[in-house]
């Protein structure tokens, strides 16, 4: 026994150090880029694949990637993408137009369930592709169900591809142009093209672990192909091993087009589930980033980092006046001293906390929802401190959000106010919806002597910061505007189930944007979004984002956008905004170089690298 | 049961038999458990939600719609019944990871098996040394200040719950002293951590079974005849005296390996090993059946051939327990 140990223990060496190593709290749970949908994927995703268009993480602008340069039709609609000769596959492969055809079709097929596939539905013909391979395959699988027939799911395939060539206007006149047509001009159309989504994946490799089912029709993908030795990738590194919720190793891809401009030879990705062990690991020097400091440390580190950076107040401010980053400026400061730090950063992130009003017009089993009316909303929103909350419950520093669009994360969208904190107008607005307190009980009841229904606060169980922050805003609630309430933590997954059911009055939501338009956010209160938790269907609301998407003037649309976001927080509050995320960092800025501010976050493993030689060697 | 006892042979024979219909037994309840707990494992716990078609499409694409056609179809390419008619090409076959699509469970359990055995297996072999060590120390001068002091230890170690004994281990040995790394796997270093916090409550157990045998046995007719015939003290507890007092131990170990197999996620999740514990505790969380009925029908067919194999090292130790 003892020698199969030894055995088994010398087998499992460790890898040889990484340029770059950092820890995440999960492992990424595809390697398909037409799967994805978390954040730490994604950024995996940017530095495996390359897009037509790049987006530099310093600003978010957009840069030539596979694409050396396009044109714009004068009507907005038409997109010509010139490939670059020299993009080439992981194994020397070119990637071609037709390799960008093969991708996006795959994301649009409803066979390959991929969770952002609504993106693709602005290209002219892809929804009435995608409605078409619904009914077809629906079809098949209620006639083949108990006859499968290899050879007629064959044909139903070949007919599917057929019917995408002729109805989707996705053209690839040659190897190196790709030609795209949209149902209407979206201005936003490049930055999607950014997104890591719409890369290209290689489509032999792909092809050979697609099968298709013969009962149902439907292609059945197996994902054998993302395995490091198998997977062909076209980004700026090569995933060389990959270890389930261990590690991923990330090499330089060598037929990399722009690989001068690649700074670590090789990336350690490891996976650290324990928010301790993360950090722990970190301070021991295994690692150069931690992606998501747990929420026990922050607010303790993130105050040892304010002492640190109010000693040293006057060289950041002249530092910052010469316009330098902040990072380097830190860089140069001498080392943090007793209860200081600058290993920790927190960043206010491309995301915004919100609780969700409940705007249907009853509750389940018909019960009276006074959140249907706007009045209500707008007083239970004015009612609450928010700045109050994140001084003492949160405490994290973030910045207050009266609006979902986290102020200055969209060039050129003006900055919108929603409303403020004023409990004397949220009585006003409650009396003026017709509940006050008539009988002198301190409840407020409205024209009938009902009393105002105990307000239902639900919210999820899985993190403290919500339990809290629901208890600290059901007290404001009380006494503001004297109303009872209560709060009901569920787990994620009842939480969710209530969520989509509309059994709540007030919950606990939030929201990332995807991309750099305002629309990531203001789809949201559409009356068919799928993500709409708080069934707020207003026609008017959905005509004034139409209009706004038909203005072929981009700032112009800009103010449309943010004039319906105005009214939308002003008058509607569908939900009340809190605070934009904040999303914290460990890494030594004085070690590490290359994390980007830009409020979208957007981090380029690729241009991450030590700062200089002297950097002490890491623990292995 | 017969009046007659079993031969070995037979034993095993009809342990094999029951073998199928006690993991058909596990598989059941934990299907049934798994499937009544709410939510779905198509959903994203945080974030955006896939269009009404596509989670449709995943449901017929798993059999999710149908728990009866889910139960039968996973049964039948689990169990190796699929690759004899020839509808699945892995013998076992325990379906994709429906949470991490990249990944089929039996990948998952090729990586994570022999990380959690390796760790258990250390644990118990840390877990004997240390218990025997410190049971011998107390057993043969009880009341000792040594005495004391290990069976203070072991009261600890019985009580203290392996993430803060974990916590403990990594804050003094990983990060003040810097001699072993704190999380993660791979070599002997690694594994020293982990394997000594998982194997506490155990050495703690062991070293008081020890302890108290050696009293016992040291006090034992056999013992004094033997020492009046002028063999050493030290002579005497370990070649006559520890044999009798170790047979508690060995019974305790069998089942106390099985635990430490199967047990360890905690220490897997203080420790960052990417073990099968992590994996089944996240199953559950996420609802990622495919993946939680995998673990369940290895660990359960696990158990009983270990329990089996404990059973046939009584009888050569103690034949009379046959």
């Amino acid at each position: 026994m003892v020698l199969a140990l030894a055995a088994s223990i010398s087998l499992d060496r460790p890898l040889p150090p990484a340029d770059l190593v950092l820890i995440d709290r999960g492992d990424v749970h595809t390697l398909d880029p037409q799967r994805m949908s978390y954040q730490h994927e994604l950024r995996r995703a940017r530095v495996l694949y390359e897009t037509l268009i790049n987006l530099r993480a310093s600003d978010c602008a957009l840069e030539p990637g596979v694409a050396e340069r396009w044109e714009i039709s004068p009507d907005g609609r038409t997109y010509t993408f010139h490939l670059r000769e020299n993009a080439r596959w992981s194994n020397g492969d070119p990637v071609t137009s037709e390799d960008f055809r093969y991708s996006w079709r795959r994301a649009i097929l409803p066979d390959s369930a991929a969770d952002y596939s609504g993106l693709f539905l602005a290209i002219e013909g892809a929804q009435e592709f995608f409605d078409a391979r619904t009914a077809m395959t629906a079809e098949f699988a209620a006639t083949h169900a108990n006859a499968p027939s290899a050879a007629e799911a064959e044909a139903l395939w070949k007919r599917t591809v057929e019917l995408f060539d002729a109805t989707v206007a996705l053209r690839a006149p040659d190897p190196r142009t790709l030609v795209v047509t949209l149902k209407a001009p979206l201005v936003y159309f490049l930055d999607l093209c950014a997104f890591p989504c719409f890369a290209p994946v290689h489509p032999a490799t792909v092809e050979s672990c697609v099968s298709i089912d013969p009962s149902t029709g439907r292609l059945i993908q197996r994902h054998d192909w993302t395995k490091p030795g198998r997977i062909v990738v076209n980004g700026a590194y090569v995933p060389t091993v990959w270890r389930y919720k261990r590690d991923m190793r990330l090499e330089q891809n060598p037929y990399y087009w722009n690989k001068d401009a690649v700074v670590a030879r090789t990336i350690e990705c490891r996976t650290v589930e324990n928010p301790n062990t993360g950090v722990l690991s970190f301070q021991s020097g295994a690692a150069d980033w931690l992606t998501d400091l747990g929420p026990d440390y922050r607010v303790d580190m993130l105050a040892e980092r304010r002492a640190y950076l109010a000693r040293h107040k006057a060289a950041i401010d002249a530092g910052l006046a010469r316009g330098e980053m902040l990072d380097d400026i830190v860089a140069t400061l001498p080392p943090p001293g007793a209860g200081e730090r600058r290993d920790v950063r927190g960043f206010s992130a491309f995301g915004t906390d919100f609780f969700s009003f409940n705007c249907r017009p009853s509750l389940p089993g018909e019960r009276l929802n006074p959140f249907h009316d706007a009045r209500v909303r707008r007083a239970f929103a004015l009612a609450i401190d928010k700045q109050a909350l994140i001084d003492r419950v949160t405490r994290l520093n973030e910045r207050v959000a009266s609006t979902l669009v986290p102020h200055g994360s969209i060039p050129g969208y003006p900055v919108v106010h929603g409303l403020g904190y004023d409990p004397e107008r949220a009585r006003e607005e409650l009396k003026a919806a017709g509940w006050e307190d008539r009988d002198g009980d301190g409840v407020v009841e409205n024209a009938d002597g009902v009393r105002f229904p105990t307000v239902d606060i639900l919210y999820s169980s899985s993190n403290p910061r919500y339990q809290n922050l629901s208890l600290a805003m059901r007290d404001m609630w009380k006494r503001e505007l004297r109303v009872a309430a209560e709060t009901r933590g569920k787990d994620t997954k009842l939480y969710r189930n209530d969520l989509q059911k509309g059994n709540f009055m007030i919950a606990r939501g939030g929201w990332y944007g995807d991309y750099g338009d305002p629309t990531t956010w203001l789809d949201l209160q559409q009356s068919t979004n799928g993500n709409n938790d708080r069934g707020y269907r207003n026609p008017e609301y959905d005509r004034r984002l139409a209009e706004a998407s038909v203005q072929e003037d981009p700032e112009r649309r800009l103010a449309m956008l943010a004039e319906v976001e105005r009214w939308l927080f002003t008058e509607e509050v569908p939900l009340l905004p809190l605070c934009n995320y904040v999303t914290v960092y460990m890494y030594d800025a004085s070690a590490i170089d290359g994390i980007t501010e830009h409020p979208r976050l957007e981090q380029d493993l690729s241009i991450l690298g030590r700062r200089s030689a002297q950097t002490p060697e890491l623990v292995p | 049961m017969s009046g007659q006892p079993l031969s070995t042979g037979a034993l095993v024979v009809r342990r094999l038999l029951q073998l199928p219909l006690i993991v058909l037994a596990v598989y059941t309840l934990t299907f049934v458990l798994a499937w009544s707990v709410p939510g779905s494992p198509l959903e994203n716990p945080e974030g955006r939600r896939p269009s009404a078609e596509i989670v449709e499409a995943m449901k017929k694409q798993y059999k999710l719609d149908d728990p009866v056609a889910f139960y039968f179809d996973y049964l039948e390419k689990a169990s190796g019944i699929g690759y004899l008619r020839g509808t699945t090409e892995r013998v076992f076959d325990l379906g994709p990871s429906l949470k991490q699509p990249d990944w089929n469970v039996n990948e998952i359990l090729g990586t994570g098996l022999p990380v959690s055995i390796t760790l258990g297996l250390s644990a118990m072999v840390l877990a004997l040394m240390i218990g025997l060590f410190a049971g011998l120390v107390g057993g043969l001068r009880p009341g000792s200040p040594a005495d004391i002091a290990t069976q203070l230890i072991s009261i600890v170690g019985i009580s203290l719950p392996s993430f803060v004994i974990g916590s403990a281990l990594l804050m003094l040995f990983a990060v003040q002293l810097r001699i072993f790394p704190v999380g993660g796997w791979g070599g002997l270093s690694f594994i020293m951590l982990p394997a000594l916090t998982l194997s506490l409550p155990f050495a703690a157990y062991i070293s008081r079974l020890v302890r108290f045998g050696m009293i016992e046995e040291m006090g034992a007719d056999y013992i004094r005849t033997a020492r009046a015939k002028g063999l050493s003290r030290s002579r005497v507890a370990l070649r006559h005296a520890l044999k009798n007092a170790f047979l508690p131990v060995l019974s305790y170990l069998g089942p106390a390996t099985a635990v430490a197999l199967t047990g360890s996620f905690v220490v897997e999740k203080v420790f960052a090993v990417p073990g099968v514990g992590q994996h089944f505790v996240d199953g559950v969380l996420g609802k990622d059946i495919t993946l939680v009925m995998g673990i369940v029908l290895v660990y359960s067919t696990l158990m009983v051939v270990f329990n089996l194999a404990v059973d046939v090292m009584y009888r050569f130790v103690d034949p009379r327990i046959a």
